[in-house]
């Protein structure tokens, strides 16, 4: 997502083509040819210029109202809502990929979470993200903590620090335990408890609920979920988080 | 004596020559033009087209004709449908036909190259509408993607936007483009 104004002028984008299966878009104002994924332009008047990016997620419905009551959702447009696919996403996953990096570490269509630190760019891919979340990891000496949500399927980035120095985080699984001993219900929501080790509780919005840190925030870090081949693609040096280069 | 009527003939060989020197000249730069006109379109199209590899020299091209083909494609033809008026007169029925031909390729070149035909497969929206998220229909294992900014926050459904692929809107006064 990016904001659309350019030295105080605003730019309305549209669809215009694709670049090995990144999209391409200009501007309706001069014409300029936009890479989607970069937000960087790479032909016409204003050739060179990057779009600011705007700090988004990738949420799961639910995760998201629980947290903004008070949001609004995109309505379908009526006549294309036939069009819209629910299975998308298998379906973009078989599609064959014209740009591949073999001696890569990972498949072209694995997806990966990306992640850029002052031009250090590093992906953790998607399936032992999920089995391994909360990561503690650094990436040019910033302290990340990248983890997976109370669902399962959302995901974000925080720079690891609290009141300056690097904390430690994870996710305590005794929640459910303790809970049944004491009779309490258990519900078909799996528990999700991000404690650090002072022993303060955090949500998913990155925010302490109790403890010592209570009613601090992290420091929110833009990440992108993709494909590896895209991913690679634009980030020729990109580390990958588990890999044999990622140890520095 | 005997040279004479050499000598006239060789005169006469050239004024005979002299018709069909500009006829040859005017199909040369009648088949340029249409090969400009056509190109105009259709290089760009055959490189930018989906499930093919991009290569990064030949995407420039490409951008680089998509950008002047409105301009490119009027000025070619209508070069083009000059010397095939010219033409025109001088020609037998096969030659008009090719000719009407490479005419309807300039003419779709010239009409293509002003149309979006990306938005023919994936349809812009035009004037978005919002809904409360609980009159939203969405299934909440559904992904959205989302943004806030001061009280306004808004998610925009990745099955909708995996379709339109961008939208323009403006958040709490900050225009954005969201894209998918």
């Amino acid at each position: 997502m990016w904001k659309r104004s350019l030295n105080g002028r605003d730019l309305h984008f549209y669809l215009a083509g694709i670049n090995n299966q990144n999209f391409l878009m200009r501007d309706r104002e001069t014409g300029t040819w936009w890479q989607q994924i970069t937000g960087k332009a790479i032909y016409g008047p204003l050739q060179g210029a990057s779009l600011e990016l705007v700090l988004s997620d990738e949420l799961t419905f639910g995760e998201w109202r629980s947290e903004f009551p008070g949001g609004r959702v995109l309505a379908p447009v009526a006549k294309y809502a036939k069009e819209y696919d629910s299975d998308w996403e298998p379906k973009v996953a078989k599609l064959p990929v014209v740009i591949s990096f073999p001696g890569t570490e990972l498949k072209s269509r694995d997806v990966v979470i990306g992640v850029v630190i002052d031009g250090a760019a590093r992906a953790y891919p998607w399936t032992s993200f999920t089995k391994e979340s909360p990561v503690i990891d650094h990436l040019n000496g910033t302290p990340l903590l990248v983890v997976l949500g109370p669902d399962g399927k959302s995901f974000r980035v925080f720079v690891s620090r609290v009141d300056g120095r690097e904390a430690e985080f994870f996710l305590r699984t005794d929640t459910a335990a303790s809970q049944e001993s004491s009779g309490y219900r258990p519900t078909d929501k799996k528990p999700w408890s991000l404690i650090d080790s002072s022993g303060s509780e955090w949500n998913f919005q990155g925010c302490a609920i109790s403890g010592p840190a209570q009613g601090k925030c992290l420091e929110r870090i833009p990440a992108l979920k993709d494909y590896w081949f895209d991913w690679r693609n634009y980030h020729a040096e990109t580390s990958v988080y588990g890999g044999s280069a990622s140890a520095h | 004596m005997t040279t004479s009527p050499r000598v006239h003939g060789q005169i006469g060989n050239l004024p005979h020559r002299e018709p069909e020197s500009p006829h040859l000249r005017l199909w040369l730069a009648f088949s340029l033009s249409a090969i400009v006109a056509i190109g105009f379109f259709f290089i760009p199209a055959f490189v930018i087209r989906p499930f093919s590899y991009q290569a990064p020299r030949a995407l420039v091209v490409a951008m680089a004709l998509r950008q002047r083909a409105p301009v490119g494609t009027l000025v070619a033809g209508l070069i083009c449908l000059v010397l095939a008026l010219v033409l025109w007169r001088a020609i037998g029925a096969w030659r008009k036909s090719l000719i009407a031909l490479v005419m309807i390729f300039v003419a779709f070149s010239a009409t293509m190259a002003r149309l979006n035909y990306f938005e023919w497969m994936f349809h812009p929206i035009d004037s978005q509408q919002f809904i409360a998220q609980t009159a939203s229909k969405l299934d909440s294992k559904e992904m959205i993607m989302a943004v806030s900014f001061g009280n306004d926050a808004r998610a925009y459904p990745i099955r909708q936007m995996a379709y339109h692929h961008v939208l323009n809107d403006v958040v709490a006064g900050t225009p954005i483009a969201v894209t998918y």
